[in-house]
């Protein structure tokens, strides 16, 4: 699965950076994460609560962060599995480029692996659930960095404008029940 | 009172024999939701199994650790290979002569590979703890492209097999090859191809799919410590074949082994071969002493239980320039997967592939198939069809196409023109068949004619001018198929499993007061045995159909028998039961000449009784004979009235068809839509003519399921893609085309009845016409062979890459 997008959030480079390096932003921007502990250097244990299609399951795995040149871009990659779910791997390269003293383009490039039941039974639904997941999670990142940005929300509906021609029924018919309804002629 | 006799006719129609349209008896609890199936039966204190399956297609296992699991209240215990190894059953033998992993024994070979075995008291509690099982995997490279399998560098799949160059079918030339299966000519094929006018070769390859029955594979083992005694309910479809497989396996003596099929929900092959399912249910009720169930889901079938095709025929015909073929050269890459674990009669690593000459005069030929190993489910079960002969009617179907497409003539001409004529046979094949019986000029041309064939040519024509003209963006395809089947495996001069040869049984015994049960060594799994058996048997003995009971699929009743697949069970079984119903009538007539006071030989035989000849109003009828038979046997003959015949065939039986497909299809949309699909199937003597058209109905969509859309893929790593009904395309009523039926009858002349089996045809000839509608249509645009499963995501890619989309 390759997915590559930007995000333009309303904060200074520096503050964008920092937030991308800290634990605490990082978990709670991370769609479904119950765990993310720093354990050495650049280092990080994860636990992430993931529904793909029927697929339900808690990933465990490392998170590392490669080729750091703050405050410009780094590579996240990880491993993870979720027992009889799957597994999944891959990486990300993220690249962060000043739009004006107070704006920051963010610039993500994913190639991810998934296995197991996950890419048996969500197969066709993995590409759809990770640019839900992507949206989720730059939508509380904007909040986080910057709270007070309206920009967020304009990025969220850029976001959400492409998932309804994308998402087929049955992603509509697994998607969960406090997002907004499947089409109904489906 | 002597009107109120009945007429022969009126005699003949009450006993619903041969050739009757009776309704399906099975029905009636099918219908009400009163079937019995394996997971109906309960048994008291019943554990129920469910494996722990590898997300990796291909990993060492370096560690499993059920200790979590076993803390979850219920649980009982978590087999492993280890575990297996105490009783020599962490490996099994296979049909085809290969070994496989019961549990994973250091390494995983496929996707959801059974790695352990968990037992608990209910499925739910199962379920929960095989999530709680810690199994720690090391990758190693994948292998699912079966073109590289035999790159030097491929990874070694087998270390089992490490330093064994000797096969179950000859030398092995890779660390990943199983195979080569040589048949025919070399020498003499290759001259035919250097003096040919012209010659065509394409690779037609036939992809993994699967026969997904409703119902999917599940077992119920009990062993009983006390009496020894192991019951194994099961979805079997040679039931005896288990019980022996069973015994030869666990070393328990085969007559404490009792093996029962109930109802079974459809197997199309599914449920031929042994599974890790049923060696671990019944390794775990011997460790426990109490039943256990276990039962996959649709995931787990899909997936892991026996695919089917995923051949690669490379396919090249040699004919002159008025289209006489002269020679057919095939080479097949057969992807077994992990485990070569085909469902194949012993000697026949390919099948019966080498019927591949199809229905045409070929002077010459030669084949050539090469198995591989690749990291995906075992198996390769003939999916509604004789062992590996859809894969070759697909081939020769598809290559005549292409012939035909090259020489500019049409694909029916060619057909006609290269026909074995009927007084050819008995028909000695190119590849070493001996063809029984066939009049295949006739059945085409009333097949042409059924569906005006020159008219729709007509139509195409038209149609193909007009969207060069820009008139319209629909195009139109007609598909020919003329097969040939080989069924009715087979003679034990060149067919058994595991040794045991491949005959069938039959076992009649008739009441004193003339109704009658009846028990085969075959196994209906929704072929109707249960009406269509009796049917023989009243024909035979003039007893009502209505009036005998048939019974399969219990080892302790049923005289042995080698099971239903490969449209065997009316070939074999069927005549086995005529046999035996004849030694009951031969009976039968010495009694009746004893009550009749007259020889045996001055007895003619009259639909349900015999009548003394010239004074037809002296009889008796075989009811009378019955209780006779019970009540005062003749001096010097035994009482009672019963038979047992085992028939090993002299031949196969080769039904054959005409079968026309017209579709329609949307070049923006890639949307086919078969308009008509015409099937005329010759299979001999015809039993039960509704049967029949239910069994035809059921095998054409099928056919147009594998041909449209239905697939077993798998990704770069590994992933099975087409596990679950969200993916495999399973048509519904909605889906599935209108099917008009027809036939000619051209009866076996070796069989007791005349009748060659149908329940296949429908699969083997169907799948073509609907491929070459597809690549017919497409034809004038510039396609030579395009790929199946014919999806509209395929044919709209077919078309915008053809420049159709402008």
């Amino acid at each position: 699965m390759k997915m590559a997008d930007s995000q333009k959030i309303e904060a200074p480079r520096e503050t964008v950076w920092a937030a991308l390096n800290d634990p605490q932003v990082l978990k709670q921007c991370i769609p479904g994460c119950e765990e993310l502990e720093m354990t050495d250097g650049n280092q990080m244990q994860a636990k992430v609560k993931l529904k793909v299609g029927p697929v339900k399951a808690t990933f465990g795995g490392k998170v590392t962060l490669e080729d750091l040149n703050p405050p410009e871009s780094y590579r996240i990659v990880g491993e993870g599995s979720g027992g009889v779910a799957g597994f999944a791997k891959g990486g990300a390269v993220v690249r962060l480029e000043e739009d004006g003293p107070d704006a920051t383009i963010l610039h993500y490039d994913v190639d991810a692996q998934v296995g197991g039941k996950i890419a048996q039974l969500g197969g066709r639904l993995i590409d759809s659930t990770a640019k839900r997941l992507a949206g989720e999670f730059f939508k509380t990142f904007g909040e986080v960095v910057a709270p007070s940005s309206e920009n967020t929300e304009a990025a969220e509906s850029t976001d959400g404008a492409e998932e309804p021609a994308k998402k087929g029924w049955l992603s509509g018919v697994f998607s969960k029940k406090d997002e907004k309804p499947a089409d109904t002629d489906a | 009172m002597n009107d109120m006799t009945p007429t022969r006719e009126q005699r003949e129609a009450a006993l619903e024999g041969m050739g009757c349209k009776r309704k399906r008896v099975e029905d009636i609890r099918f219908t009400q939701g009163k079937g019995k199936y394996v997971d109906d039966i309960k048994l008291p204190g019943m554990l129920h199994g469910d494996f722990v399956r590898s997300p990796y297609a291909h990993a060492k296992v370096t560690k499993i650790d059920a200790t979590e699991a076993l803390k979850l209240p219920g649980v009982i215990a978590v087999l492993t290979a280890e575990d297996l190894k105490g009783v020599n059953l962490a490996w099994m033998p296979t049909l085809a002569g290969d070994v496989q992993m019961v549990l994973a024994d250091g390494k995983v070979l496929y996707q959801n590979q059974e790695v352990a075995f968990v037992v608990a008291e209910d499925r739910y509690i199962a379920d929960d703890a095989v999530q709680l099982v810690e199994v720690e995997y090391e990758e190693l490279p994948v292998l699912v492209d079966p073109f590289k399998s035999l790159d030097p560098d491929a990874p070694v799949l087998r270390p089992d097999l490490d330093g064994k160059m000797e096969g179950a079918h000859g030398p092995r030339k890779h660390h990943n090859h199983i195979f080569n299966w040589s048949v025919g000519e070399e020498e003499a094929t290759d001259k035919a191809f250097a003096e040919a006018d012209v010659t065509v070769k394409e690779m037609i390859s036939y992809h993994r799919t699967h026969p997904s029955p409703l119902e999917t594979c599940q077992c119920l083992a009990s062993m009983d410590k006390v009496t020894g005694q192991l019951t194994v309910y099961g979805t079997f479809q040679a039931p005896h074949v288990v019980r022996t497989v069973a015994s030869l396996l666990s070393t328990i003596p085969e007559h404490k082994i009792h093996v029962i099929a109930p109802d079974v929900g459809g197997g199309f092959g599914n449920k031929v071969g042994v599974y890790p399912g049923y060696v671990c249910a019944i390794v775990a009720s011997i460790v426990t002493g109490l039943p256990v169930k276990w039962v996959e889901d649709r995931m787990e079938n899909l997936s892991t239980t026996s695919f089917a095709r995923d051949y690669h025929m490379t396919t090249e015909i040699a004919a002159k320039k008025d289209g006489t073929v002269t020679a057919l050269k095939v080479h097949v890459l057969g992807d077994h997967g992990g485990f070569d674990a085909c469902a194949d009669p012993s000697k026949w690593p390919a099948g019966f592939f080498n019927i591949v000459t199809g229905s045409y005069d070929f002077p010459v030929a030669h084949l050539s198939v090469d198995g591989v190993y690749t990291n995906k489910a075992p198996g390769g079960v003939a999916y509604r069809c004789s062992f590996r002969v859809t894969e070759a009617a697909y081939c020769i179907e598809r290559g005549m196409d292409v012939l035909a497409q090259k020489l500019g003539m049409d694909p029916a001409d060619l057909r006609l023109k290269n026909f074995i004529q009927p007084e050819q046979f008995p028909y000695n094949s190119a590849l070493g068949w001996e063809y029984d019986s066939g009049d295949y000029p006739t059945a085409m041309h009333k097949a042409m004619d059924a569906i005006d064939y020159r008219g729709l040519r007509e139509e195409q024509k038209a149609k193909q001018e007009a969207f060069k003209r820009g008139e319209t963006r629909e195009i139109m395809g007609i598909g020919v198929s003329f097969f040939t089947e080989i069924v009715g495996a087979g003679p034990s001069k060149n067919c058994d499993i595991l040794g045991v040869a491949m005959f069938d049984s039959a076992e009649i015994r008739i009441h004193p007061t003339g109704s009658v049960i009846s028990r085969m060594g075959t196994k209906s799994q929704g072929q109707g045995h249960e009406t269509t058996w009796a049917q023989i048997i009243a024909t035979e003995i003039g007893i009502p159909a209505s009036d005998i009971t048939v019974e399969e699929g219990d080892t302790d009743t049923a005289p042995y028998g080698l099971g239903t697949y490969g449209s065997r069970s009316t070939p074999v079984a069927g005549a086995a039961i005529a046999l035996a119903a004849r030694k009951i009538r031969n009976k039968a007539q010495m009694i009746a000449a004893h009550m009749l006071e007259v020889s045996e030989y001055d007895l003619d035989w009259d639909v349900d009784g015999f009548q003394v000849k010239g004074n037809p109003e002296r009889r008796k009828s075989m009811k009378e004979i019955a209780w006779a038979a019970y009540h005062a046997p003749p001096a010097g003959i035994e009482p009672g009235l019963e038979a047992v015949s085992y028939y090993d065939p002299p031949n196969m039986t080769y039904p054959f068809g005409a079968y026309f497909c017209v579709m329609d299809i949307d070049v923006d949309t890639g949307v086919a839509k078969t308009r008509r699909f015409y099937a005329l199937d010759d299979c001999g003597t015809r039993i039960n003519p509704m049967i029949i058209e239910g069994q035809v109905h059921g095998g054409l969509t099928e056919a147009f399921a594998i041909a449209m859309g239905q697939e077993i893929s798998y990704d770069a790593m590994g992933n099975v893609q087409g596990a679950s009904f969200m993916d495999f395309f399973l048509p519904t009523a909605v889906e599935t085309p209108h099917w008009e039926t027809d036939f000619t009858v051209t009866p076996s002349p070796h069989h007791p009845i005349g009748a060659k089996g149908v329940g296949e045809s429908p699969n083997v000839g169907g799948v073509p016409a609907f491929s070459n509608a597809v690549n017919d249509a497409f034809g004038f645009l510039g396609a030579t062979h395009i790929q199946m499963p014919h999806d509209a995501w395929r044919l709209w890619k077919v078309a915008k890459d053809l420049g159709a989309h402008g």
